[in-house]
């Protein structure tokens, strides 16, 4: 008897050992995503994505809207994914298309075609590298966005992209490019942007991969969570190897970096603590793996409990304009995911399908979920974390920009071809970027300004982009002199191209009683014009619903 | 979580008949303006003037006459005994007693980005939180939604080093400032600026090819369009492109944009202010507070519009003499022009820049000095006829009442008659306050 006990004692103390150490109230759920559940395809995922929302219909008795018509998805997910309006014959061809799957092929082909990665290089730089409207960073912007580029062509997967940036070299070797004409781009513009500072550092890449808001606990323990200054200086001390000149607002270049160092001193303070994980957890240091690289292997770590985690959650909020945790950099005990079993799958499978990024898009736009129309039954609006309706977001200056050329077919003056996806500096495209850069971060509450009311109803840009001068700009010209058109096939061909979609009766009734008595003026021409005005100047036009 | 709700939905059909009918607002404006002027209620107005690159305390507020550091310049007495500034600025020394010099800001930031983003917010920039700026507050806490000129303008700001210094931040575009006059994108303070178009708000005309009668059609389609979507989507996003195209419509047909015609002025009025873009750009205040617009700014930068004028690093007193010259002429029409209208007592004028400049020169210039430099209070709200604060003999350091800048912030507000503990909810879901946790305003140069 006394042995068994003896031996169970025993058993007990080693199940205690082998453990690990319980989650701390706040942490996020499993310690591990694991290898619990199998791969799902990217049907089998959207299907489960749909089964999780709609089990919480259930629960708080809510009436989902209806999916959305093809009108309203293809102009949703050629924004989100390509980052402008369909092109007309695009739409036309959608429109057509009788087969069951058209959805699903439709974002197959977007993901494929070069859009994908424009756009979404330009969505990463935002979030790395926010500020358009420094002139310092205006230079610097591209570079970070053609290095993007680069990677999202080839599909690079997610982690290697992170790691790419987290031990991305941070002094320039100035004898290596001279007298080359280009050079290929990387991710330095980050560290730049960041002041090559190991604090600022520190609280950027926690931020944007981890899904983790440290910076208050820079100066004191945070008032909310549950870091202290101590930990988040062991994180910063990841990037103490970087020194720049005293003084030197470190915008270029840094003068050194020290591979291996790995500690630092809490600025104030006399202080010095060494490089630790955020859980606490030792680096195991090795011979000639620098300090920013065992960094890079604890991030992008398939058991890392944040990184894929704080992926999903981006790439969610991304579609749907609210994150399942909301705001999305600060998952905490106050604020948990909407629906945590989702997020736990969504991080799940995106590492077992070695976080590709175009997989797990695929999932969420393949799912009905995303294709919930933005339209409401009623005033009384359902919370939105519900995802019964879709959220209105608002359009980036680029979108609007981007969707603007496309609806008019507008001439670019003295453009380069290849130069449509990046801000240069000086050009049109820069100057309306400027203009409508909307500093706000919630996406689902996008506000116009008067100023860029002024510049949609009179601004040279949309003036010249609804000229009847074919020589400015090809939508409208074209239009106006097909003369097999009648005056509602040319509302309607305005329609389509503005707004991806065919006039409802009524509307179609009003403006075609409007064009054929040509305005206040009797000119057919000018009313024409008129109407793309109005279209090009609406909420359905600026917004992506 | 719940943003300020936009206004209440607007009657379209009357607007659009107010802009199409017009002229029964012209003279309206100017009338009501002189009303307001007098009326008791009137609620206060802000005039920033900012002096773009930190402007040299020692040879402008705080003059240190008879020691090591002095300068080149002497001071004089103002109309108050005992008050003394430079001698480069006489006119505005007829203003003492409507002044409240403090000579103790203390900051730690000596960079001009995040100096600049500190004194305009109120707070250090962190992370993803989108400060607004203290003209957003004052946009957002005495501004009017139904005024047709927007509650914060900007003139000719230099935006570079801090964007967002300049921006309603989590406020919202609703508050963001109407920019005229933008040099931004001119580093060097030559060149000159056609101030007179300078001044003017872009894109407030249609283009020339779009006649009147197509211009209200356009608008009167546009109500149609917007009345059905709104209708199947009742989120913030669509009202506030309403409420945008509301004002920015009412801008155009009303009289409200002809506040922006600094041509109208007498020529000796203009004279007297000075041929400039800063000393237009005040008259251009003026104007615009006699409308009732709450919060005006003016950036005094280079001498004639962009650059970092006040970083004086090298040939300090030239520069800051002709600074000085520009600057004096134009805040004392301003006070002179305010005065006669009886608005001074409902307008305060504060006078900053990013940080001061160090006491002792290195070389023929002043570098960067964020530990003991000066702003100045005055009009509405301001016990004048005072300097507040004290450096040392040196000027290295504050000796007197150091001031933050969460106290200065809270002060303003308080001359505003705004409650500066005020929380507004943040972007990232906490609730932040107009000046930071702790500061309370300075009750000695409070009226």
């Amino acid at each position: 008897m006394r042995c068994a006990r003896l031996w169970l004692v025993g058993l007990g103390v080693l199940a205690v050992v082998v453990a690990p150490p319980p989650a701390r109230a706040g942490d996020p759920a499993p310690a591990s995503p694991g290898k619990q559940s199998p791969a799902l395809s990217a049907e089998k995922l959207a299907e489960r994505i749909d089964a999780l929302i709609e089990a919480k219909w259930r629960e708080k008795d809510i009436r989902p809207s209806p999916l959305a018509d093809d009108g309203e998805f293809l102009r949703r997910l050629s924004l989100d994914v390509g980052g402008r309006i369909p092109a007309v014959m695009d739409a036309r061809q959608f429109f057509g298309d009788k087969s069951p799957e058209k959805r699903r092929k439709a974002v197959d082909k977007l993901l494929d075609s070069p859009l994908y990665s424009t756009h979404f290089a330009a969505v990463w730089r935002s979030l790395m590298v926010p500020d358009n409207n420094n002139p310092f960073l205006q230079g610097n912007g591209p570079q970070l966005e053609a290095w993007l580029k680069n990677r999202l062509r080839e599909n690079t997967h997610y982690d290697k992209m992170v790691r790419e940036v987290l031990t991305a070299p941070v002094v320039l070797d100035r004898q290596a490019m001279a007298g080359r004409t280009s050079v290929e781009p990387t991710p330095l513009p980050f560290y730049q942007a960041q002041e090559m500072k190991p604090e600022n550092l520190a609280a950027a890449t926690s931020r944007l991969f981890l899904g983790v808001k440290l910076e208050c606990a820079q100066c004191h323990n945070h008032p909310f969570a549950k870091w202290k200054r101590d930990q988040f200086w062991e994180y910063a001390a990841f990037f103490a190897g970087i020194q720049t000149p005293p003084g030197q607002a470190g915008f270029v270049t840094a003068t050194n970096d020290a591979a291996d160092k790995r500690e630092i001193k809490i600025s104030g303070t006399d202080k010095v603590v060494q490089a630790r994980f955020l859980d606490r957890g030792e680096p195991k240091w090795q011979d000639k793996v620098s300090t920013r690289q065992t960094l890079a292997d604890w991030v992008t770590s398939v058991d890392n409990p944040y990184f894929a985690r704080a992926a999903a959650n981006r790439l969610w909020a991304h579609f749907f304009g609210l994150g399942l945790v909301e705001p999305v950099d600060e998952e905490s005990e106050d604020n948990r995911p909407s629906h945590p079993e989702l997020l736990d799958e969504l991080a799940r499978q995106f590492v077992l399908h070695d976080f590709d990024m175009k997989y797990l898009i695929r999932a969420i736009t393949y799912s009905k979920a995303y294709q919930r129309s933005s339209v409401a039954e009623s005033a009384d609006v359902p919370d939105p974390r519900l995802f019964s309706r879709m959220s209105i977001k608002g359009l980036t200056a680029e979108q609007l920009y981007d969707s603007i050329v496309e609806a008019t077919r507008y001439k670019e003056p003295g453009q380069i071809a290849n130069a449509r996806g990046f801000v240069t500096p000086g050009g049109a495209r820069a100057e309306f970027v400027s203009r409508f850069s909307n500093h706000s971060d919630k996406r689902t509450e996008f506000q116009t300004s008067i100023l860029q009311a002024l510049a949609l109803m009179n601004g040279q840009f949309v003036s010249d982009a609804t000229s009847t001068d074919i020589a400015k700009s090809e939508t409208l010209a074209g239009i106006i002199d097909a003369p097999w058109m009648k005056t509602p096939e040319k509302v309607e061909a305005l329609y389509l191209a503005a707004l991806s979609r065919k006039p409802r009766a009524a509307e179609l009734e009003r403006l075609v009683k409007y064009v054929d008595r040509g305005g206040p003026s009797g000119d057919k021409d000018k009313a024409l014009a008129d109407v793309f005005w109005v279209l090009l100047n609406s909420s359905e036009f600026i917004l992506n619903h | 979580m719940a943003r300020t709700p936009s206004l209440s939905r607007r009657d379209w059909l009357r607007l659009a008949s107010a802009g199409v009918i017009g002229t029964s607002m012209s003279g309206w404006l100017d009338v009501l303006a002189a009303d307001a002027a007098k009326h008791p209620q009137r609620k206060r107005s802000c005039i920033l003037l900012w002096m773009n690159g930190g402007p040299s305390q020692t040879d402008t507020f705080d003059l240190k006459p008879g020691h090591a550091n002095a300068g080149e310049f002497k001071p004089i007495t103002t109309n108050v005994p005992g008050l003394q500034i430079s001698e480069h600025l006489p006119k505005i020394a007829k203003f003492g007693d409507r002044m409240a010099i403090v000579r103790s800001m203390s900051t730690k930031e000596g960079d001009h980005s995040r100096a600049t983003f500190l004194m305009r917010t109120g707070y250090l920039p962190q992370g993803p939180i989108q400060y607004p700026s203290i003209g957003a507050h004052v946009a957002h806490e005495l501004g009017s939604d139904d005024a047709a000129l927007p509650n914060a303008v900007a003139i000719a700001p230099y935006t570079v080093f801090a964007p967002g210094g300049y921006g309603p931040g989590f406020l919202g575009p609703k508050y963001a400032p109407l920019i005229v006059g933008d040099t931004s994108n001119q580093f060097q303070a030559g060149g000159q600026v056609d101030y007179d178009q300078s001044l003017k708000v872009k894109d407030l005309a249609p283009p020339k090819e779009v006649s009147d009668a197509h211009a209200d059609a356009r608008i009167d389609l546009l109500k149609d369009m917007e009345k059905d979507f709104v209708a199947r989507h009742p989120d913030v996003s669509p009202q506030s492109h309403l409420t945008a195209y509301d004002r920015a419509i009412r801008l155009m047909r009303t009289d409200a944009a002809k506040a922006f015609n600094v041509e109208d002025e007498k020529g000796e009025v203009r004279d007297r202010y000075g041929r400039n873009l800063f000393g237009q750009g005040c008259l251009l205040a003026r104007r615009l507070v006699e409308r009732g617009v709450p919060f005006v700014e003016v950036t005094l930068g280079g001498l004639n519009g962009g650059g970092l004028g006040w970083d004086t690093h090298a040939d300090n007193f030239n520069q800051v003499k002709r600074l000085s010259e520009v600057l004096d002429p134009a805040w004392a029409a301003l006070m002179t022009d305010l005065k006669e209208r009886g608005l001074l007592d409902t307008t305060l004028i504060v006078w900053m820049g990013e940080f001061g400049r160090t006491p002792k020169l290195e070389g023929n210039g002043r570098n960067h000095f964020p530990n003991a430099w000066t702003t100045v209070l005055a009009g509405g709200g301001i016990k004048g006829g005072q300097a507040y604060g004290k450096t040392s003999a040196d000027g290295m350091s504050v000796e007197e009442n150091a001031v933050s800048v969460p106290t200065f912030i809270a002060t303003v507000c308080a001359a505003l008659g705004i409650d500066s503990t005020k929380q507004n909810q943040s972007n990232v879901g906490r609730p932040i306050r107009i000046a930071d946790v702790g500061a309370k305003p300075i009750k000695e140069v409070l009226a």
